[in-house]
């Protein structure tokens, strides 16, 4: 849902001002470019030599205004997002219980303190900022710079989120925050302890190449979050026919029903991955588990719209009947030296 | 203004963005003011604001993460240090329902509520000042799960605002600003995406995540939000009294039982603070309570007595009489009513023994009690001076409790949300159950790093309150309309409705709710709106009574039919 609005204010964004830039830029200036942006705005607003208009800021707070119209477009999405932030901490406090030398359970609440997170695909930053409050040191990133300087407005009128500083943004890709790094330098890309990709994978064109370049900027040991709609009948009715057509709810073209991804294919994926043969690497998931999902290596949840409350929750573990529209997944990288 | 100062000289890739350096926090926000971003804004320091304040303060979760300020115009200073003298009790009493004592207590303020002062009720004893039919409660009998707490423990206002003030002294974090009035809310400018503004007297502004109205009936942070409500003034005072009496004799028991009347006027309630005081609050028609309050305490005393024990149309002969001696300037004297009531009774064949006599000095004191004392209050002997006073009871109900659009991050909890009749004794125990629900959500959202103040985080509190209080409040309006009628076909209805009433175990449920306990089975709406389609049923005979006078005696008759079909099929 996110990307597809994303997109769609990038192509408002483009047809608007300018033509779509190329996101093929060297790292390096990206955040540069981001900062510079709110620097034009910051003096046009104090009347220190404008270069860049107000007009622009009007445009971003109109945009900001959409992401963040709770009853609007994404009210599906803000009314999901608490419940995708429970299966995250959720998922991390089991694990770290699951593996702390103590034997001390680690509380939901504060798992995520100090980790380092990639939002890919933050929209308008809606994970981003709870995943901050939370204290993780959250980036966001987004194909679209329209998006990130939505997101970035937002989250500076928050005097919390202003006060801790673990929240940046940058207009990116995954592709470029992996050739980034490595063409200028010899430093490996950064990893992050979390990479969280929400309802994003059902708007990209190859999904099996960004799940890899996704799955390459995890911290070995560490963690992915994926979310997406499957490709069934029930998710055409739901989120194509009632949501886009009867109800009205989501822009009709927000979602393409080829895109969609089952869960058996993403379990088939990370049962696969990394490629070549089963001895060089530990997949993701052992591909000898057939008939269940290991419960250190993967989970899917399924995510159930009840329209009386106007309240998401979560289905079963690992219950495929349950994840036939929308649903959750958490898999997580091999440590290394695991084969 | 945007928030964000130039990242000047970071050009490394991945540097924290934004957030950091922030150079439009304006401290300054008018003259001499001071610009404070709070998390959570409470404006009323009534029960309702003080408890959430309680609330947010003691949880684990929201303690330290979020900044919580409750804005008061009066002092609560003083209110903390209220030190009333040994058997001195205030007029403002409140049933507090188990559940809210409970929620008092999980909070950790309840500790503080000097318990001393608290009386449980452990039977209830409910009339028709009309018909006669009676219903009783015992706590005993309820299968409550602690009955030797009552169905309800009464207590004055001020000791649970003064316990709540005691415990919050120990939660710092929790900012008190008190003797300080809100001069206006004005919505934030929109690239600070049109946070509440709260301008207070002393200059300072308050910038807010979430502003909370527990700001009682006429709110001005339900003007701010734009949010209407919908109510209407029940042309009814409530007169509110702390009485004095003697204690009960051997074989009554203690004081533990509340009393209540429904005379055609409104409703009588006796309610037991102490083995020797007992708080009134009398809903009685406007200009009957301002000609009884400008008499002499003794003469009010008087006609509490009388209105316990008296036939209805005996206490209209009386309040004539005092209006009459009211209107001529000649406040009636305390021989002259005793002199209209001894004759009242000698009408009425009321022997001077027996427990209906409502003459001051006139009992005997001690030895055994006449029969069915118990089915009456104890004698009033005298009021506590000053205790005396009285206001307007209204209906009322917010048509939301967040505010949407330019009023966002607003929310509204107790008599801000919503004005109910007291003859339930509902009114703080509903708002507490808001307070409860209210701080549930802002827990939740805390732990899900949400932000408190989004509608997200909100509706699940409108979701779960609205619909239940809407449900309670309109069955007690009900029973209000339904009792304050003296039309014979109704009266009918009623006492039989009455006399079902007492067989009918959901709607016992419903009325013992009403009284205050911990409903025996949970659901407590269902119990609610059992009793308020009975009350509808009745409802609907008043209205098809009224039809009588056009000669429609036949679909009366209908009507009173499907009244006891429709009991007897509940049962």
């Amino acid at each position: 849902m996110s990307s597809s609005s994303s997109l769609r204010i990038l192509t408002r964004v483009c047809s608007r001002t300018k033509p779509s830039r190329r996101l093929t830029r060297s790292a390096e200036k990206r955040p540069l470019h981001l900062s510079a942006s709110h620097r034009t705005a910051a003096t046009a607003v104090h009347g220190h030599g404008a270069t860049v208009n107000a007009d622009e800021i009007s445009h971003f707070s109109r945009l900001s205004a959409e992401w963040w119209d709770e009853q609007g477009e994404f009210a599906f999405l803000h009314r999901m997002n608490p419940v995708r932030v429970q299966f995250i901490q959720e998922k991390l406090a089991e694990i770290a219980s699951d593996e702390s030398e103590s034997g001390a359970i680690v509380p939901p609440h504060s798992v995520l303190q100090g980790l380092d997170v990639l939002d890919v695909g933050c929209g308008g930053g809606l994970l981003s900022e709870t995943l901050a409050r939370l204290g993780a040191n959250t980036t966001g990133i987004d194909a679209s710079e329209a998006n990130i300087g939505i997101a970035s407005l937002h989250a500076s009128a928050d005097p919390s989120l202003r006060a801790s500083g673990n929240l940046g943004y940058l207009h990116t890709t995954t592709d470029d925050l992996l050739t980034a790094s490595s063409s200028t330098s010899s430093s490996p890309p950064k990893q992050y302890d979390v990479v969280a990709s929400l309802e994003v994978l059902e708007h990209v064109d190859n999904p099996s190449h960004f799940l890899d370049t996704c799955c390459k900027l995890v911290k070995p040991g560490g963690h992915l979050f994926l979310s997406t709609i499957a490709r069934t009948p029930l998710a055409y009715g739901l989120t194509i026919l009632m949501a886009e057509h009867v109800l009205r709810k989501v822009s009709v073209g927000t979602h393409t029903y080829s895109k969609f991804v089952n869960p058996e294919e993403l379990l088939d994926f990370f049962k696969r991955y990394p490629k070549g043969s089963p001895g060089d690497y530990q997949k993701w998931i052992s591909s000898d588990a057939t008939t269940y999902i290991p419960r250190h290596q993967a989970e899917i949840r399924g995510l159930i719209y009840n329209p009386f409350s106007a309240s998401w929750s979560l289905g079963p573990r690992n219950s495929l009947a349950a994840a036939q529209c929308n649903y959750l997944m958490w898999v997580r990288k091999p440590k290394e030296g695991e084969v | 203004m945007l928030a964000l100062r130039p990242t000047t000289g970071r050009s490394s890739c991945l540097t924290r963005v934004i957030v950091k350096n922030v150079n439009s926090r304006r401290l300054s926000a008018g003259p001499g003011g001071q610009q404070q971003d709070v998390d959570v804004v409470i404006v009323g320091g009534g029960p309702a604001g003080l408890a959430l304040a309680s609330a947010l303060g003691s949880s684990s979760s929201v303690g330290n993460k979020l900044s919580v300020a409750l804005v008061e115009a009066g002092d609560l200073d003083k209110l903390k240090h209220w030190a009333p003298a040994q058997g001195a009790y205030s007029n403002r009493v409140v049933s507090l329902t188990n559940v809210s004592r409970d929620f008092l207590k999980r909070i950790g303020a309840w500790d503080y509520v000097e318990e001393q002062r608290t009386r449980p009720v452990e039977d209830m004893q409910v009339w028709d000042g009309v018909s006669g039919a009676r219903i009783t409660f015992s706590a005993s009998e309820m299968g409550l799960k602690h009955p030797e707490n009552g169905m309800s423990r009464l207590t004055e206002n001020f000791n649970i605002q003064r316990g709540l003030l005691r415990h919050l002294e120990k939660l710092p974090q929790v900012q008190l600003i008190q003797r300080t009035k809100v001069q206006s809310i004005s919505q934030g400018p929109s690239d600070e995406q049109g946070w509440p503004i709260v301008h207070l007297d002393n200059g300072t502004t308050l910038r807010s995540r979430l502003l909370v109205g527990a700001d009682g009936f006429n709110s001005p942070v339900r003007t701010f939000a734009g949010i209407q409500s919908y109510g209407w003034s029940y042309d009814t005072q409530a007169i509110v009294a702390t009485m004095e009496h003697e204690p009960r004799g051997a074989f009554e028991g203690p004081n533990t039982t509340a009393y209540q009347r429904f005379l055609p006027t409104g409703p009588i309630a006796f309610l037991p603070l102490s083995p020797t005081v007992s708080s009134l609050v009398w809903s009685i028609r406007p200009h009957i309570a301002k000609a009884l309050l400008s008499c002499e305490p003794t003469v009010l005393a008087s006609m509490i007595n009388a209105a316990f024990r008296l036939p209805a149309f005996s206490l209209q002969y009386l309040y004539d009489r005092i209006l009459e001696a009211h209107n001529g300037n000649l406040p009636i004297t305390p021989p002259q009513i005793q002199e209209e009531i001894e004759f009242r009774e000698r009408t009425h064949d009321i022997n001077q023994n027996s427990a209906y006599t409502s003459l001051i000095g006139s009992t005997r004191r001690g030895g055994v009690a006449p029969e069915e004392a118990e089915s009456v209050p104890p004698f009033v002997t005298s009021l506590q001076p000053g205790s005396p006073a009285s206001f307007p009871l209204r209906y009322n109900h917010a048509d939301a409790y967040i505010g949407e659009g330019k009023g966002a991050r607003t929310v509204l909890v107790g008599d801000a949300a919503h004005t109910v009749h007291p003859l339930a004794g509902q009114g703080l125990n509903l708002g507490l159950a808001d307070v409860e629900c209210l701080a549930k959500c802002v827990e939740r959202s805390v732990a899900r790093g949400g932000d408190v103040g989004s509608y997200t985080a909100l509706l699940p509190y409108a979701q779960e309150r609205y619909l239940q209080n809407h449900i309670m409040m309109a069955a007690v309006d009900k029973l209000h309309k339904l009792y304050t009628i003296d039309l014979e076909p109704v009266v009918w209805a009623r006492s039989a409705g009455l006399e079902v009433v007492n067989e009918l175990d959901s709607l016992k449920a419903a009325l013992m709710m009403s009284a205050g306990a911990e409903a025996p089975v949970e659901p407590s709406v269902a119990a609610w709106s059992a009793a308020s389609n009975l009350i509808q049923g009745a409802s609907a005979v008043v209205e098809l009574s009224r039809a009588v006078k056009s000669g429609a005696t036949n679909v009366l008759f209908n009507g009173l039919s499907n009244l006891l079909s429709q009991t007897q099929q509940r049962k």
